[in-house]
């Protein structure tokens, strides 16, 4: 994992695979770099991300909540195509912004 | 060809990525979409990850094991059969575990998802289980052959 904070941007950068063992410690991480910076936008790269099971789910849906909590937003970019289909199995897709960015 | 393999593994967290990189491995050799073998690791992940946080609450001791068999049939299609097996508490409610978006641990973020991918990601899904005695859960994928030439 990689972050850049940036003028009210916090930006995440994932790199290893989203599974229960990386997601209990990520979570902790990821939030404490959202309490410290208290940014408007968080944004979540998800393009080194080779694999993603329903533990990433709750991940994303975990930061979704608390970006809610401290008025931010929460923006996810660049899943490969079976992390999107897996993010579109759940309500998160409706909730949260999905961008692709030219790599 | 017909194979089958076994492994067997600790109910611990980091040893579901080993698992997933032997399910890839064994199944690279068949003709297979790279969509098919990602859907077929998140079932398999969904299982095992079921097996260790539910069956056996995350009780970590030598005792507690997840056993993987796979199997690789070949008739007019290859079928991939794969069976997760653990000796943790069981499934008491089938019908309630598998509903979309429930989770018996809302407070460890799970998401409720796992068997709703094992469903949409897999052909069949079939649950065997006892309370106090494990589960079973049996995994099948159908993998259509290419015709010759495409």
């Amino acid at each position: 994992m990689r972050y850049k904070y940036d003028n009210g941007n916090l930006s995440i950068k994932l790199e290893e695979e989203l599974d229960m063992n990386s997601c209990k410690v990520l979570r902790n991480i990821m939030d404490g770099y959202i309490m410290k910076y208290q940014p408007r936008e968080v944004e979540i790269d998800l393009s080194k991300v080779q694999f993603m099971d329903s533990s990433g789910i709750g991940l994303l849906m975990g930061r979704y909540n608390l970006t809610k909590l401290i008025d931010a937003n929460l923006v996810i970019t660049n899943p490969s195509n079976s992390i999107k289909r897996i993010l579109e199995l759940s309500n998160i897709a409706s909730k949260i912004t999905l961008k692709y960015n030219e790599v | 060809m017909n194979n089958f393999f076994e492994i067997k593994i600790k109910a611990e967290n980091e040893n579901v990525a080993v698992v997933r990189v032997a399910i890839a491995t064994f199944i690279s050799n068949l003709e297979i979409t790279i969509d098919d073998l990602m859907d077929i690791k998140t079932a398999v992940s969904e299982a095992v990850t079921n097996s260790i946080e539910h069956g056996y609450y995350n009780n970590i001791n030598d005792e507690n094991t997840v056993t993987i068999r796979a199997y690789i049939e070949n008739n007019e299609e290859d079928n991939i059969k794969i069976e997760i097996e653990d000796s943790g508490v069981g499934i008491e409610d089938i019908e309630l575990a598998t509903t979309l978006a429930y989770t018996s641990k809302p407070e460890l973020e799970h998401a409720g998802m796992g068997f709703t991918i094992m469903e949409t990601f897999m052909d069949e899904v079939f649950i065997d289980s006892k309370k106090d005695e494990g589960t079973i859960i049996t995994l099948i994928k159908r993998i259509k052959k290419r015709k010759s030439g495409n």
